[in-house]
């Protein structure tokens, strides 16, 4: 479904920064109907692997392809669902409009989009808001509504950054919930996360970033018995404390 | 039919930037501002003691090019620019749109705002001028032309969607709707000086402008002469147009400029990170 292939990419500098190597030549694979959680501290590549899947970046070298086409290719996104780590919509838009143009960019028709959208607001308790501004919605019906417009299309691929990032225990329970019956639902998944009790229950391969290099890929059970602890989060401690050399990570 | 598909997309960024606007409190605001002002032109042209047909003429278009500039430097550069915060372009183009899609279905959108809040300026601009004109003495206000007004509308329309197409490029040029609010100020602000400065050059050097009047000629290209599009003078007098080939090139001239004007900031986005 992706293959990454040897792909590096560097910031080039910018008034008052230097150039920053977020990337170096890295590769995988992500197979279909397989999740994929991608996890490593700050600045590690997540974003900018995520960025470079989606064609907002463009590597320096190397080839990324998504159902073996090359990324680039507009019609491409058809079969993906993106959801950004901050939800960002025009302010005075309702999810419905978003979602009408959502699906029209895909090609659906009114009614196959007017269906989905009430469906999928059903499922993720928008529906009684979906005329409400976008700017009125709390952070969790933001991140509940970039879902919705992430699946209008019913997309083969999902590439969700930091799904869970800043949702109380509540959302976050939701948006695992519905994770999880996407997996079920045979969809290929690839999300990036800081909270690794959330990699732990969702992925069924791990990706360890760090400083733009893959430590580690394998599942997770692999992944303890290579670094012999019992939990991910000390799994992933080890490795980033290894290869920083002062056993220091920020997670 | 990939050509429809394509239409189909623009169409649908260009629906949710219309609504977007239309439903923006500070652009109804704006509407309503500009608006009460061209309706009290009603209330003060008795205060004006003799052309007060050209007076109510400047100040009607005045206000109208005012509104329409506001509209362009804070709502279309707010929309168009990106950076820190402002992630809408990666939520637009994680759709199936390309980059120059993204584009022409940005300005698409906020060409059909632009249009309507002209439209509805221009419709009661044109109810005050009438009003104006049927209350005074002919001697104050002699001669009104639908047709000139009309022309001049199209003159400032295209004025805006010239500025419009810049604001696009300096937003694929650069990061943060601040600088690129400054750098469409700064164009638009040498585009109005420069004519006045060749002018000067030209009446200080005589026949022989000489090296300096070449550079600045030579920047027209980049900085066009709107005042060529500026017809609100033939509205309040019979004063006959410039002939229709000038008229012609004039308008052609800055279009062309500004479909180059779109089709670099199609260029400049389709290689751009966008981080």
């Amino acid at each position: 479904m992706i293959t990454y292939t040897a792909v590096s990419k560097t910031y080039p500098k910018e008034f008052g920064s230097s150039a920053n190597l977020a990337m170096e030549n890295l590769s995988f694979d992500l197979n279909q109907s397989e999740t994929l959680g991608l996890i490593g501290a700050n600045g590690a590549g997540k974003s900018t692997c995520i960025h470079l899947l989606m064609d907002f970046i463009r590597p320096d070298s190397g080839e990324i392809r998504i159902l073996g086409q090359p990324v680039n290719n507009a019609n491409l996104r058809k079969s993906i669902g993106y959801l950004p780590e901050v939800a960002s919509f025009p302010a005075n838009l309702t999810v419905l409009d978003m979602l009408r143009f959502a699906g029209s960019s895909c090609g659906l028709s009114r009614s196959a989009i007017k269906q989905r959208s009430e469906s999928l607001l059903r499922e993720l308790e928008l529906w009684q808001v979906r005329k409400r501004p976008l700017r009125s919605y709390s952070k969790g019906m933001q991140q509940r509504a970039s879902f919705a417009v992430a699946l209008i299309g019913d997309p083969e691929l999902l590439i969700l950054d930091e799904p869970m990032s800043g949702l109380d225990p509540v959302g976050r329970e939701k948006i695992i919930s519905l994770i999880l019956r996407l997996k079920q639902q045979g969809k290929t998944i690839l999300f990036c996360s800081h909270i690794l009790e959330d990699v732990d229950r969702l992925a069924d391969r791990l990706l360890v970033l760090h400083h733009g290099e893959k430590l580690f890929d394998g599942t997770v059970p692999q992944f303890c018995t290579q670094q012999q602890v019992t939990t991910i989060t000390e799994a992933f401690l080890a490795i980033i404390g290894n290869n920083n050399g002062d056993g220091d990570a920020h997670v | 039919m990939p050509m429809f598909s394509c239409w189909q997309r623009m169409t649908a960024l260009a629906r949710i930037i219309v609504i977007d606007g239309i439903r923006s409190h500070a652009i109804i605001g704006l509407l309503c501002l500009a608006l009460a002002c061209e309706a009290g032109g009603l209330l003060f042209f008795g205060f004006i003691p003799r052309d007060i047909g050209r007076v109510s003429s400047d100040f009607i278009f005045s206000i109208s090019f005012l509104t329409g500039l506001i509209f362009l430097f804070f709502h279309a550069v707010n929309v168009t620019a990106w950076g820190g915060n402002k992630r809408l372009i990666h939520t637009i183009l994680a759709r199936p749109l390309s980059r120059a899609e993204y584009i022409l279905g940005l300005f698409t959108g906020l060409t059909a705002l632009l249009l309507l809040l002209n439209l509805l300026l221009a419709g009661a601009g044109y109810v005050v001028l009438v009003t104006i004109k049927g209350q005074i003495d002919p001697v104050y206000f002699s001669h009104f032309s639908t047709s000139h007004y009309l022309l001049t509308w199209l003159g400032l329309s295209l004025i805006e969607l010239t500025l419009l197409a810049v604001i696009l490029l300096l937003s694929g040029l650069i990061r943060g709707s601040f600088t690129v609010l400054l750098l469409a100020l700064s164009y638009y602000l040498i585009c109005s000086g420069l004519p006045v400065v060749r002018e000067t050059v030209l009446q200080n050097s005589g026949s022989n402008p000489g090296f300096k009047g070449q550079f600045l000629a030579w920047l027209s290209a980049l900085f066009p002469d709107f005042s060529v599009l500026d017809f609100k003078t033939y509205v309040i007098t019979a004063q006959a147009l410039p002939p229709l080939t000038v008229l012609s090139i004039n308008f052609v001239t800055i279009l062309v400029y500004a479909v180059l004007v779109l089709w670099l900031a199609c260029f400049v986005y389709a290689r751009k990170d966008l981080r």
